[in-house]
């Protein structure tokens, strides 16, 4: 009772609320997710025993759930940082690719060096900034619609990567249009043997997660983001620069998702691919919602869809399920994220739930 | 010699006009929304559940009216259900599109794997083709180009029209843009905002239903979930381009089929070792020129007042 009442001291309220409706969303979606098992003739609770298992059954397989969080962290990280001040990057993707295409290129070209793997990874942070910089000029300046430029810039850049591997940019040694593969000196080194754990993670979990934290928390940037994506007017007239702001956040996360891409080509794919991403700026989005665009939430949603990500393969493969079931778990979590601030106030209306 | 490039050139207008089709149905439906101040970026989730319905009711039923059909009731349902996140429980329109898209993507995967097992490569074996109309099609050239065309074609063209006249001439588009301008205004006016709003949704999700549905059913004879391609983003563009007029969003749509049309065109023409290259490059031609005439002609033009903005009475 004692210890009960210093924890909710701890917590605010704010958090407190954040706690119930990402609860409330993951139980949603869950359940959802158990009627579209038992629809498709598999039993709920052994499937989300095999996505459970898949994902933290053991060393390695944890091993693999922390690979597959470290790009979707840095992505979502980013995302939260312009989603705190309303600007809706759904961008990610093409800025991971920029940057994982121009840290690539860079590493390849430098060969190896004691320095490869430092500048590579800056100039996949400066690529995807660089991307993200178009459209938050057209966002701070033109006044444009981020939503729609930063997702035909997708296109853009995936096409433009795609011709780049195909033809100046392919491998000499493999037939597929994939890039050669980078030195030895720019590869991020394994954490634990027989793993492929690599030092990608610590970048994210406790480089950019810190900081991340400390800019939005605790500095007067994180406190122009809030005061932006509350109330641009009243921004405006409390003496902030709301698109020097908007651009700021907008680059930002263009550079996380950037590293996410080198980080990945780094780590654990050692050339680039057209196949790079299976959608990880996409993920982010769903993880930064999920997370409440707080730092701490979205490492601990990072976690959790990378865990479904790599649990559902084992899950459909016992159980002879489709592919995609992490597809739908994502798309109705969103809604459910959504929804959630309603289901609240509904419940706080009903008596039933006191926040 | 001079008789077969005069072809090619009927050939590629033709063509334009064609890959315009699913542009013109959208921004044309987007349009009509946006004027009544809602900002639906979950068109492209909706064009995608349109086409995963009209492919698997085609499909199922060997019928591709019926596939038709299906993809106009998948983008009732789908513009529907956002209409209830923005409408009904008034969240933000931005956030709420997105989600509409993330979950279409989800839900087409998951079900189109669902229903085909791996390796499986499900195909219509025959398409919406043109459909001339008698003795105008018979006129040269300007019969081929337009009156030997999809009936997507043709319904798109005469919905400029009607949706310039419901939007300007009729007391329902009064009330529209009145709604889309200052909704509380128009509430207290007696105006029913929320049937207003659904009534200009169901409207866009016919629209949508058959643009999504057009590029199962009369295009691509597959389904796959990329298959929308941002079409959905630049029907969005087109509206702003297009001032939120329809007829600015029939200009706007010709000018982006015939973009998309010229880079698979040009790709046809070249020869020697970096055709290909090239060719390939061309892919992204529309959605540069896009960003390209949204930098030239999208900046800070005022749309409707309320455009994107939640509205409750309480």
């Amino acid at each position: 009772m004692e210890l009960e009442r210093k924890r909710s001291l701890a917590l605010s309220k704010g958090t407190i609320r954040s706690l119930y409706k990402a609860g409330i969303s993951i139980g949603f979606a869950l359940l959802l997710t158990s009627v579209l098992f038992l629809l498709t003739g598999a039993n709920p609770f052994l499937a989300f025993y095999y996505i459970f298992a898949g994902a933290f059954g053991n060393v390695s397989l944890a091993a693999e759930t922390l690979v597959r969080t470290t790009p979707i962290l840095l992505v979502s990280l980013g995302l939260a940082i312009s989603f705190r001040c309303k600007v809706w990057n759904i961008g990610a993707e093409g800025q991971l690719y920029m940057g994982a295409m121009l840290g690539t290129i860079t590493a390849v070209t430098l060969g190896n060096t004691p320095l490869t793997l430092i500048i590579s990874l800056l100039v996949s942070i400066a690529g995807g900034l660089a991307w993200a910089s178009v459209p938050a000029f057209m966002r701070a300046k033109l006044g444009i619609n981020e939503v729609i430029t930063t997702f035909l810039m997708n296109y853009v850049s995936i096409y433009l990567i795609q011709w780049l591997l195909a033809f100046p940019f392919r491998s000499p040694d493999t037939l597929f249009p994939e890039s050669a593969q980078i030195p030895s000196s720019a590869v991020l080194p394994v954490l634990v043997p027989y793993t492929r754990l690599h030092l990608g993670v610590i970048i994210a979990l406790f480089v950019a997660l810190p900081l991340v934290h400390f800019l939005m928390m605790r500095t007067t940037f994180g406190y122009k983001l809030k005061a932006v994506g509350e109330n641009p007017e009243a921004a405006r007239y409390g003496g902030i620069n709301v698109g020097r702001t908007m651009f700021m956040a907008l680059i930002i996360s263009g550079a996380l998702a950037g590293l996410a891409g080198f980080v990945e080509v780094s780590g654990i794919q050692f050339r680039m691919r057209p196949s790079l991403s299976p959608g990880y700026g996409y993920t982010g989005i769903v993880v930064a919602l999920l997370g409440q665009n707080n730092p701490v939430g979205v490492a601990l949603a990072s976690i959790f869809l990378a865990a479904i990500f790599n649990g559902s393969t084992t899950m459909s493969r016992a159980l002879g399920q489709p592919q995609g079931v992490v597809d739908f778990i994502q798309g109705v979590l969103v809604i459910f994220v959504l929804a959630s601030e309603y289901i609240i106030r509904y419940l706080e209306r009903k008596g039933v739930l006191k926040v | 010699m001079i008789e077969m490039e005069w072809a090619l050139i009927i050939g590629f207008i033709a063509a334009g006009i064609r890959t315009s089709a699913p542009l013109m149905l959208a921004s044309l439906g987007e349009t009509i929304v946006e004027r009544g101040g809602i900002l639906n970026l979950g068109i492209e989730g909706a064009m995608l559940i349109s086409a995963f319905t009209g492919f698997m009711g085609a499909f199922l039923s060997g019928n591709l009216w019926i596939g038709l059909l299906m993809a106009i009731l998948g983008g009732i349902l789908t513009v529907i259900t956002f209409g209830i996140l923005v409408v009904r429980i008034n969240l933000d329109q931005v956030v709420s599109g997105l989600a509409i898209n993330l979950l279409a993507a989800g839900l087409c995967l998951y079900f189109f794997r669902l229903a085909f097992s791996q390796g499986a490569f499900p195909y219509l074996s025959e398409l919406i083709g043109p459909y001339p109309i008698p003795l105008l099609s018979q006129i040269p050239v300007i019969g081929e180009v337009l009156f030997n065309q999809t009936i997507f074609v043709y319904v798109g063209i005469v919905s400029v029209p009607i949706t310039y006249y419901l939007i300007f001439k009729t007391s329902y588009g009064l009330k529209l843009r009145s709604v889309g301008e200052d909704p509380l205004v128009a509430s207290y006016l007696g105006i029913e905002v929320s049937k207003i709003r659904y009534t200009a949704l169901i409207l866009e999700g016919i629209f949508v239903g058959m643009a999504g549905g057009l590029l199962c059913l009369s295009m691509f004879n597959v389904f796959d979930t990329r298959i929308v391609a941002a079409r959905g983003f630049v029907a969005v563009s087109i509206v702003i381009l297009g001032r939120w007029n329809p007829v600015g969003a029939f200009a706007g749509s010709l000018l982006f089929g015939f973009t998309e049309a010229l880079s698979l065109w040009i790709g046809t023409f070249l020869i020697g070792p970096e055709s290909a290259s090239i060719s390939q490059l061309l892919s992204l031609l529309p959605y540069l020129v896009t960003l390209i005439a949204l930098l030239i002609g999208g900046r800070r033009v005022r749309g409707p007042a309320a455009l994107g903005s939640p509205f409750s009475k309480e």
